[in-house]
């Protein structure tokens, strides 16, 4: 669907975005506002105080689809960025996607039986409750431990592998909420609604691919660090 | 009701992979994740970690292994595997597979080897084939037990059945309706009338 070549700093910001539109989102979990004008990805980058080789090492990795842990991963790639950006991430979905979804779904099923609207919001809510405590553990104890080890501290009670084996796909709950609107939904049909369906459906494709980069990019980066603190 | 398989293609040419993994995607029915193994040295390896239901397999990729060692090997006894074909190749050497694709392969012809396989799966799994995708009554009783928040056992006893058929039946409910956890069944138990809101606890 979208172009998947290698992106270079001297690639034109804007270019990026029209080409892969979902990294208007990455751009923005990195701190850089649009209105960039013809700048190019290296310029934009520093002028934003963005560690150039982080930001496209994500677009990179996610333009290209990467479906296995990256095992070359660029000597320049800043973890502290890294880091940084998965946390807005965070704070993204949780501050701003899933209550913004929350409140257009409220409004989209206002008109059908309130014993289903109330159903439907509370599978919504206990959603979101698991979505916060996925993402919560990974910034109370995930960021920390590799705080720790940028600092030369290894804890010996923790390791990375511990975060691989139990980081389960969260997106996979949203994709049953979806399944449950598309083929059970009793009302009758609404704008509002298939608005609502549409975030949905952005929403799992975003999540999966935070995933991604946790599992495939983060955590692989996260192994070579602690090879270098044994 | 798209069906979520698990693939792992073992390919050494990107412009093979990448053109297959791009087939595959874009099959309709189908909900399909792929992993991709470039060489022979991280064969095992890779399906150890990733467990597909499918391997897509160069026969020629370098590497001399035995089939169904790699799959005791591997840990996924169930995993089916397809020959990917250039060419006309020995039967002999194809015999261990389950079937074949050739890289001229139409995407219908794929969709349909794919169909094949999965429906034998399905079928030697539950010892029928249902392709109905509505509960039967037996299992909407147990969709509103489970919604009030009975354990296994107490559905069970309740319904004078074993542990173990009330299991396998929590397993075609998730299976034909694509939902897994109980509060995803409570909406739908609600919303076709199964049972009232007062009726659940908490």
């Amino acid at each position: 669907m979208y172009k998947n070549g290698k992106y270079r700093e001297t690639d034109k910001m804007s270019d990026l975005i029209c080409e892969n539109y979902p990294m208007v989102l990455v751009m923005s979990r990195f701190g850089i506002a649009l209105g960039f004008g013809e700048k190019n990805i290296g310029e934009v980058c520093r002028q934003n105080g963005v560690d150039p080789c982080t930001f496209l090492t994500v677009v990179n990795f996610l333009t290209e689809e990467v479906s296995e842990p990256v095992t070359n991963i660029d000597k320049c790639l800043s973890i502290e960025a890294l880091i940084a950006y998965l946390h807005k991430a965070h704070a993204y979905f949780l501050d701003f996607r899933l209550p913004h979804i929350r409140r257009k779904l409220t409004d989209a099923i206002a008109g059908c039986p309130k014993d289903v609207a109330f159903v439907i919001t509370k599978f919504f809510d206990d959603y979101a409750t698991e979505v916060n405590k996925h993402m919560l553990y990974e910034e109370k104890t995930v960021f920390p431990y590799v705080r720790g080890l940028l600092k030369g501290v290894r804890d010996p009670k923790y390791n990375i592998t511990i975060f691989r084996k139990h980081h389960d796909q969260i997106e996979m709950k949203i994709i049953e909420l979806k399944n449950i609107l598309i083929k059970y939904y009793p009302g009758p049909g609404n704008n509002l609604l298939n608005s609502v369906l549409f975030d949905i459906f952005a929403t799992e494709q975003d999540l999966s691919s935070h995933n991604h980069v946790e599992d495939f990019l983060f955590v692989p980066a996260i192994l070579a660090l602690e090879k270098t603190i044994q | 009701m798209s069906t979520n398989i698990k693939i792992a293609i073992a390919e050494s040419s990107a412009i093979i992979r990448c053109g297959l993994e791009t087939l595959l995607k874009r099959l309709p029915g189908f909900r399909i994740q792929i992993s991709e193994i470039t060489a022979a040295d991280s064969l095992t390896e890779g399906l150890r970690i990733y467990k597909p239901d499918i391997l897509i397999m160069n026969p020629s990729i370098p590497g001399n292994f035995n089939l169904q060692h790699l799959k005791d090997e591997c840990g996924c006894p169930d995993m089916r595997c397809f020959a990917l074909l250039y060419n006309v190749s020995d039967p002999l050497l194809l015999r261990p597979y389950d079937d074949q694709i050739s890289v001229y392969d139409s995407p219908d012809e794929l969709k349909q080897k794919l169909e094949r396989l999965n429906a034998e799966e399905v079928s030697s799994e539950e010892g029928e084939s249902d392709d109905q995708q509505t509960l039967s009554s037996r299992e909407k009783e147990i969709v509103v037990c489970v919604v009030k928040g009975m354990t296994n056992r107490e559905i069970a006893d309740r319904l004078y059945l074993s542990t173990h058929t009330v299991i396998t039946h929590r397993r075609n409910i998730a299976r034909k309706l694509q939902v897994h956890s109980a509060s995803g069944l409570t909406v739908y138990a609600i919303v076709n009338k199964l049972i009232e809101l007062k009726d659940l606890n908490g």
